[in-house]
């Protein structure tokens, strides 16, 4: 028998077809999204290969040219023309290499466009070396001479494995003794200089008073005493250190066939792609995503990791939810419950979903007038006169940063809350009111748990709302450096009126403000991942509690 | 699933043995005639006028709840009978545009007063409703709810008053090795039993039971009419059904209401077999309508 088209319209097939088909555009977007970023960013650390070869334009002299494939594309045959060249064999297209040839201080630039038909001789040395450097980028070329103090102690040119675990000792000693210093300087210094500028903020504060007698000077020149002491001896042990850290160099040869000497203190990592087996290579890619996850930022946010971004992300949304959850809750239970309802209700309640509408700027340009300037200001005046005209809480930080935040997810919770606490049925409150509860009673024993999956479903949409913004939090906080950690070991260690750093933020500063536009590429395809990471655990984790909580009041399928 | 398999069986099987008990309580009732104006009152009802915004749903009732004895409501959808139950622990406050006038005494106190404490008159007048209602706590907790509303805290007061809840709503045996279990794994006549159960834990002096049995299979409302008998020898206890069979077994007074007035109150054995009321006569013949 035939099925004819209005059978199989009445059949509902083309319904289901159709929603089958809206579900796996959306799956496909949601992979697509994130393998495209995912295979954007992660390639960045692998150890590509270094290549070695002549480059020859027509009309110039050869020249050696080496570094690491970062990306091709295809260029016109017009467009070659137009300056001179050709295209091989008269073809329509040409392609041509991005190569990274590092060596920033001695080219000026860290990448290079080549015509790939120009390329001859091309060939991967086992004995290239990549070294990447605290400053001027990468180091490609090959290594030379090693000195210990001033006296060389191996030279690759004769024995080349010896010099090469000569190297790496010397630089495993660097980095251990500028760990040791950065440690020092991190915690000890970092906390004197704490104590320090709380001595002048007392002594700043007494004089405010009145109170400042000689008793009191006394008391604190001496305590600035004992602590410019102890700076002195810590001072003394970083001399000690950086001296040490100073004794060895070493001399490599680029391309163009120069020496260049270089500080073994400048190396943060050296390796010979090349020679490397694949077990290598991953443990090599490895160690550099931990770095990308665990460490802080270097040469203007386009090397090291992101380790602040990620922390500020963090601790800013659960301050964020923190804040945004208790007021949330309590602003819809007197929507629900307590407040008569009519027309001001309604008037509410179309104000507070509008409020879900208002774009993210607007907030952080009101949360800059009236947290930062206003109440951090007022808050300024009362309470650290003694730190002006430097403002404590006037100045954006991560308070207002999260209390901004907080504001433009209020809704969110609202919204939910209220309709947690709609659909819990009458009965049960009837039940417990029977019994004698208030309607306190009622509330915070059996409505309020039962309404509680609701509530995490409003705080899982602000947290996944406000993990993504990035505009609001430019005004209100967010820097493209934070020099410590919101959270660390001063007192009172959680420092709500510091500037933090975040990842949307870090994206938006390595893709457009980077000095070193090549360099940042992968960077803000590897940080997109890493912010859409964090907010899926974020997310995932709210869904956990939730469920948790939905298993346990599970009554409303009644 | 085996656990629940178990209960029901058990049920059946207790309500084998105790199936013609109930019809014998039920026939041989101490005094065959009793008289209503003997009675003590629990609650007087003056003149009670109840309306939803424009419209009356009670035209002025007059009538005693009387003391340790079960007066059954019965009417047609509709008649206004489960809101006059609920008027006698104020629960109508919570509909909005609810007016009442007229009065109810309880110990010579008009409920309706101004200085009424709610919460403490729901306390004494418990309730119970047509569909069970534990709260999502563990059995033990949704019986312990209404003392710790009390702010007793002792544990061992509440694990006595808990356990004597449960065996005077017959519940105790199937429960006891469950205690700390969720409520809402419980049958749904289990889950009515300890509705009671959570009602009667805070002693109030009267019951309003809201059509009780209705939501309920034949063996699970069995087990609630032999509860209510158990329980009237403790309580005053006020029931609303549309089952006039079950108003026959197990009031002795009877209410029969029609359009938000009283038709006819009275001994229930006179009101059935004899009633005074040509429609109240209708309504139990099934003539109504």
């Amino acid at each position: 028998m035939q099925v004819t088209l209005k059978d199989w319209v009445k059949s509902g097939s083309p319904f289901i077809w159709l929603n089958a088909g809206a579900v796996a555009i959306s799956i496909i977007m949601v992979l697509g999204l994130i393998g495209f970023i995912g295979a954007k960013g992660l390639v960045h650390f692998w150890p590509g290969a270094i290549v070695e070869a002549n480059y020859t334009l027509p009309g110039n002299s050869s020249a050696s040219i080496m570094g690491q494939i970062s990306d091709s594309e295809m260029v016109g045959r017009e467009q070659l023309e137009a300056i001179g060249l050709k295209t091989p064999n008269n073809s329509e297209e040409a392609q041509r290499l991005l190569l990274k040839v590092g060596n920033r201080d001695v080219y000026g630039g860290d990448f290079r466009w080549v015509l790939e038909h120009h390329l001859t001789d091309i060939h991967y040395p086992e004995k290239a070396v990549a070294i990447e450097r605290r400053e001027w980028g990468n180091f490609y070329g090959y290594l030379d001479k090693v000195f210990e103090g001033k006296s060389q102690v191996a030279d690759a040119n004769q024995d080349s494995d010896q010099a090469w675990s000569h190297f790496q000792t010397l630089i495993n000693r660097a980095l251990t003794i500028h760990d040791e210093i950065m440690d020092i300087q991190k915690s000890e210094i970092g906390s004197i200089n704490h104590q320090i500028e709380r001595l002048r903020l007392k002594e700043r504060g007494l004089e405010l008073d009145n109170k400042l007698g000689d008793v009191e000077k006394a008391e604190l020149e001496k305590e600035r005493a004992e602590l410019n002491a102890e700076y002195e001896k810590h001072q003394k042990v970083l001399s000690v250190l950086y001296q040490d850290l100073a004794r060895d160099h070493f001399t490599a040869v680029e391309m163009g066939g120069k020496t260049i000497e270089i500080e073994i203190s400048e190396v943060v990592r050296a390796f010979k792609p090349n020679a490397m087996g694949f077990f290598e290579k991953v443990a090599h890619y490895f160690s550099k995503l931990g770095e990308f996850l665990g460490d802080d930022p270097r040469e203007a946010n386009t090397e090291g990791g992101v380790f602040p971004a990620i922390f500020g992300t963090v601790l800013m949304v659960i301050l964020m939810a923190i804040m945004v959850t208790p007021l949330g809750v309590v602003a819809a239970v007197y929507l629900r419950e307590y407040a008569k309802q009519g027309f001001i209700t309604k008037v509410i309640r179309i104000a507070v979903n509008n409020l879900a509408g208002v774009p993210s700027i607007v907030y952080g340009v009101f949360g800059l007038g009236f947290f930062v300037y206003f109440l951090g200001g007022t808050i300024d005046e009362l309470f650290f006169p003694e730190s002006l005209p430097a403002p404590t809480f006037g100045t954006s930080g991560l308070l207002w940063a999260s209390i901004t935040l907080a504001l433009l997810t209020l809704p969110v919770v609202i919204v939910a809350t209220e309709e947690g606490l709609a659909r819990i049925p009458r009965m049960i409150r009837e039940g417990s009111l029977a019994l004698g509860a208030t309607k306190w009673e009622t509330l915070s024993r059996v409505i309020l748990p039962m309404a509680s999956p609701a509530m995490m479903t409003g705080v899982i949409l602000a947290v996944a709302r406000a993990a993504g913004e990035v505009a609001p939090l430019m005004l209100v906080g967010v820097v493209k450096l934070a020099p410590t950690l919101p959270l660390n070991g001063n007192y009172p260690f959680l420092h709500l009126d510091q500037k933090f750093m975040h990842l949307g933020f870090h994206i938006y500063d390595v893709g457009f403000q980077s000095p070193n536009v090549e360099a940042a590429r992968p960077l803000v395809y590897a940080t997109a991942l890493l912010l859409v990471l964090v907010i899926a655990l974020l997310n995932l984790s709210a869904i956990y509690i939730r469920n948790h909580l939905r298993e346990k009041y599970k009554a409303l399928e009644m | 699933m085996t656990e629940a398999m178990n209960a029901t069986d058990a049920q059946v099987k207790e309500s084998k043995t105790k199936g013609h008990s109930l019809d014998m309580s039920a026939m041989g009732r101490e005094n065959k005639h009793l008289d209503i104006n003997a009675e003590i009152p629990a609650f007087s009802v003056n003149n009670l006028k109840l309306s939803y915004g424009e419209k009356e749903a009670l035209h002025g009732i007059d009538m005693i709840i009387p003391k340790k004895r079960v007066t059954a409501f019965i009417g047609p959808s509709g008649c206004g009978k489960s809101t006059l139950l609920r008027c006698f622990n104020r629960m109508n406050d919570l509909v909005d545009g609810c007016n009442i006038n007229g009065e109810i005494l309880l110990d010579d106190q008009n409920i309706y007063d101004k200085g009424v404490d709610v919460a403490e008159l729901r306390r004494r007048v418990g309730m119970v409703f047509q569909k069970p209602n534990p709260f999502p706590k563990s059995i033990y907790e949704n019986v312990a709810y209404g003392l710790r509303i009390q702010g007793i805290k002792k544990k061992r007061q509440i694990d006595e008053t808990v356990e004597w809840a449960l065996r005077s709503s017959a519940l105790w045996n199937e429960v006891k090795d469950r205690l700390h279990e969720s409520a809402l794994g419980m049958s749904g006549g289990q889950q009515q039993r300890l509705v009671i159960a959570r009602t009667i834990a805070v002693k109030p002096e009267v019951l309003l039971l809201d059509e009780p049995a209705s939501a309920l299979d034949p063996i699970s409302t069995l087990k609630i009419e032999e509860l209510i008998h158990e329980l009237k020898n403790e309580f005053t206890i006020a029931i609303v059904t549309h089952n006039m069979q079950q108003a026959a077994r197990v009031s002795d007074y009877t209410a029969f209401m029609y359009m938000g007035d009283m038709v006819e109150f009275g001994d229930t054995d006179q009101l059935f077999t004899n009633p005074e009321k040509k429609q109240t006569e209708d309504y139990i013949t099934g003539r109504y309508g």
